[in-house]
């Protein structure tokens, strides 16, 4: 039932979307044309360009910080944070804007692929490091007993095991990269999201916009699919506690500083751009009155903190009752409800509209339903990996002990899930936090959030004055990113 | 353990309480905003695709003088257009303003607008710069010059924009992409004043002459032009002016370097408002539209941005030191009804 309810209010907004697009008195379903074409050939090359250095960049930084030890490595730990902590729109057109003054036009496919990938790396990053630090520590162990060097038990035995946790990494930004609009927009690449708004909005052609979408979620289906199929083959129930003391390689000399440079590395680059514009530019900065700037932050944190809550009850409940019923049909419907995030948000927006309009909804309620809606899978994700590595077995055994679902939830399962709980939660709230078409088009009058503010000036060319509220988001993200440190120290 | 357990435990409670307060913050927020909504039957509703913080002075001033509140809110033209258009009859906005004449037909097309009769407006607002059937009136205008560094273009060689095809400017245009509709409306200026085979033409011998990429920015054009690295841009004269204007050093060096040369004529747009057919007070937004459009107020909704007003130059120095130009004959209506012809014949020639 529960897991009815969820999904069905998570598929609620695309109904009435499908509803739409297939009655409207539109231009009718065009073909996808040389324009649609090319703007599926920009999303597939950047899903794949930043599929691949997100992979590698994340997996890398999650090993090295996970399993070996230099100076340094804590805080380059919590530092991997920093690039989700910035809007991707901002880390685009402040790049331009700087480079534009010295003479750089920034512009087109590899550019984004870099800049896609410095702001969405840090999900393969969280999921995998997770997955180093807590599966298999004691085969680790054992290959090194037996002589196995690093290398090998990185590619024998750690990476194996940590497959399905990368794969929902990069299943997760390569979500975000489909959806991504500011910055490819900004940078000139086509793509299917800026495909689907023109020809909604501009074209006045739903169905063809409708058409584009069905690209867009086949080939979110498909990285699901794929993610899945590589959780499916190297499924290993493991619960090594946290308990003893975990060896760590050391490193020293050149390594070490190779491991520092390369953890160092992107977080570095993500605040050398807004920075460098400020250096260059700092007599352009204009600062909003100090009042309204609390007013935005106060609307952004009441938003992200609400939704972050709803999101979490939802994914939490899905996640559970898929394992509890291990019927093909709820499993099917969970993952359907998830795909609220394949979906540009300003479609799923106007699904909202076209649903709640009509019926008198309060626009806070909808955006907290587009929210929930659009981050139920960042949620879910995390929790869908940590449920398969805690084994059914244990399950059973509290079972046969007497105790009921509920208290198996509260005694065996929310301990063992706190820590992808609270990486769930945190990219949520840093989600809502930058999250900018649902905002932008449900919220109410006079309600404007940092987002919004810093998408509005920059849209506007004026970057110096969408600088002041950009920090705030920083500062929220960082501030976010601080309370996942507990679960990041417990195993450092 | 323990503590780090404690600690835990700690921080999700705290976690919960921030979220349930905020949960209930933000309901208390959307019912205190219904409420006040139902208790200020004499509010008017503005969506507006500006954002300048400068709009809100001049909304406050309107609500000194009549009473009446203003509630906004700020998007861009085409989302709100389509908010509107999916509230249908339950609209919210009794006001809708739009910045470019393609947007505003194309909200005229969905039937957002109602037709007003005012006689300030119908005095203050050049016909050609409103809607022939009173749906919408212009706020403010802007022109969209070509821009030249001299050292790299004499600016002698062009007297109308036809001339930015000569095959002298090979490799020193930078054009700004066809999905700004901007160039879209310039496009179709040409299309309604000089047809469909001379506009083609002069769109395939304009893409042949461009240097490097198409830019998504008219101020990384302008820029462009004053360190040298195209010798003309087409943009709109407000971003040279607020790069003249404006604080940043190296910004107002490379402003200096590029001169404005008027075509003759040129293109001229508008930001432009009417009253919605969805209006629940539409008496409120037909006041507050006339208070906009009228000289004073006019004067400083243009100036925001470095626009002009709707008659004459304004006082604007940066403006001033431009010189004036004479003005595309070619009404706002028409450029929206033959936006979409010209947006599929830059496709075919080749305007990315």
């Amino acid at each position: 039932m529960a897991v009815l309810a969820v999904s069905l209010l998570a598929l609620l907004p695309l109904v009435s979307l499908v509803q739409v697009a297939l009655f409207s008195d539109g231009a009718g379903v065009a073909a996808l044309g040389a324009d649609g074409l090319s703007q599926v050939r920009g999303t597939l090359l950047l899903v794949v360009g930043e599929g691949l250095l997100g992979a590698v960049v994340g997996t890398a930084i999650g090993w090295l910080t996970a399993t070996c030890s230099f100076t340094g490595r804590r805080w380059l730990r919590i530092a991997q944070l920093v690039p989700m902590a910035f809007p991707a729109y901002l880390l685009a057109a402040s790049l331009i804007d700087w480079g534009s003054q010295r003479g750089l036009q920034i512009h087109g496919l590899a550019w984004a692929v870099g800049l896609l990938s410095l702001a969405n790396y840090s999900y393969v990053f969280l999921l995998s490091t997770e997955s180093f630090s807590v599966s298999g520590r004691r085969l680790l162990e054992a290959s090194r007993s037996l002589g196995v060097g690093p290398w090998a038990s990185f590619f024998r035995i750690a990476l194996p095991i940590a497959l399905p946790s990368i794969g929902a990494g990069v299943a997760l930004s390569a979500m975000e990269v489909v959806n991504e609009l500011g910055a490819v927009r900004l940078l000139g690449v086509p793509s299917l999201s800026a495909g689907i708004l023109d020809r909604w909005q501009v074209d006045g052609d739903p169905q063809g916009a409708a058409l584009l979408a069905l690209v867009a979620l086949t080939i979110v289906a498909v990285l699901i699919v794929g993610e899945r199929l590589l959780r499916r083959r190297s499924r290993r129930w493991n619960l090594e506690g946290a308990n003893g003391v975990e060896p760590l390689w050391p490193l020293a000399g050149w390594r070490a500083a190779l491991a520092q440079l390369t953890c160092a590395l992107p977080p570095l680059l993500t605040v050398a751009i807004p920075v460098l514009w400020i250096q260059q530019g700092w007599q352009g900065l204009q600062a909003e009155p100090l009042a309204e700037l609390g007013r935005l932050a106060g609307r952004s944190l009441a938003l992200a903190l609400a939704a972050t809550a709803v999101t979490a009850a939802g994914a939490l409940l899905l996640a559970i009752c898929r394992r509890w019923l291990n019927a093909p049909a709820v499993r099917q419907l969970s993952f359907v409800a998830g795909l609220g995030y394949a979906i540009p948000g300003s479609v799923l927006a106007l699904g909202l509209l076209v649903f709640g309009g009509p019926l008198g909804l309060s626009p806070v309620l909808l955006l907290l339903w587009g929210y929930g809606d659009r981050f139920l899978a960042v949620a879910k994700q995390g929790l869908d990996a940590a449920l398969e590595r805690i084994p059914p077995s244990i399950d059973e055994t509290a079972s046969s002990l007497g105790c009921t679902w509920v208290e198996v939830l509260r005694r065996v399962h929310l301990p063992l899930l706190r820590g992808p709980l609270l990486v769930g939660c945190l990219l949520v709230f840093v989600d809502v936090v930058k999250e900018l078409p649902i905002t932008l088009a449900l919220r109410p009058f006079d309600f404007d959030t940092l987002a919004v503010r810093v998408f509005q000036y920059a849209s506007d060319e004026r970057v110096g004055a969408a600088m002041g509220p950009a920090l705030l988001i920083m500062l929220f993200g960082l501030a976010a990113s601080l309370a996942l440190i507990p679960s990041l120290e417990r195993r450092g | 353990m323990k503590s780090i357990h404690t600690r835990m435990a700690g921080a999700r409670l705290s976690v919960a309480t921030l979220s349930l307060s905020a949960i209930s913050l933000t309901a208390i927020t959307g019912i205190l905003e219904a409420a006040q909504a139902q208790n200020r039957p004499q509010a008017v509703n503005v969506y507006s695709g500006r954002h300048y913080n400068t709009d809100k002075d001049l909304y406050a001033e309107f609500t000194r003088r009549t009473g009446i509140q203003v509630n906004l809110l700020e998007g861009k033209d085409d989302e709100l257009i389509q908010r509107l258009k999916s509230e249908g009859a339950n609209g919210r906005a009794d006001l809708l303003v739009l910045v470019d004449a393609a947007r505003l037909y194309r909200a005229q097309e969905a039937n957002l607008f109602r037709p007003i009769r005012s006689r300030e407006l119908n005095r203050d607002v050049p016909a050609s710069l409103r809607d022939p059937g009173d749906r919408w009136f212009a706020l403010t205008r802007r022109a969209r010059p070509v821009m030249v560094n001299t050292a790299l273009v004499n600016p002698n060689l062009i007297r109308t924009y036809a001339d930015l095809a000569r095959p002298e400017l090979r490799g020193k245009l930078c054009l700004r992409n066809r999905a700004s509709v901007y160039s879209q409306s310039l496009v179709a200026d040409e299309l309604v004043r000089r047809g469909a085979p001379a506009t083609r033409k002069w769109v395939e011998g304009v893409v042949a002459n461009r240097k490097g990429s198409f830019y998504t920015s008219d101020t990384t054009m302008v820029r462009a032009v004053g360190q040298g690295q195209c010798g003309a841009t087409i943009a709109n004269q407000y971003y040279l002016a607020r790069m003249l204007r404006g604080d940043n050093a190296a910004d107002r060096d490379a402003a200096k370097k590029v001169r404005v040369v008027w075509p003759n004529p040129t293109h001229v747009n508008v930001t432009a408002g009417g009253v919605t057919r969805a209006a629940r007070n539409p008496e409120g937004a037909r006041r507050l539209l006339e208070f906009l459009a009228s000289p004073t107020s006019g004067e400083g909704y243009a100036g925001a941005n470095n626009e002009y007003p709707l008659k004459g130059w304004g006082n604007n120095p940066a403006l001033s030191a431009f010189g004036t130009f004479k003005a595309s004959p070619v009404s706002m209506e028409l450029l929206g009804r033959r936006n979409r012809e010209a947006v599929q014949l830059m496709t075919q020639a080749g305007w990315q």
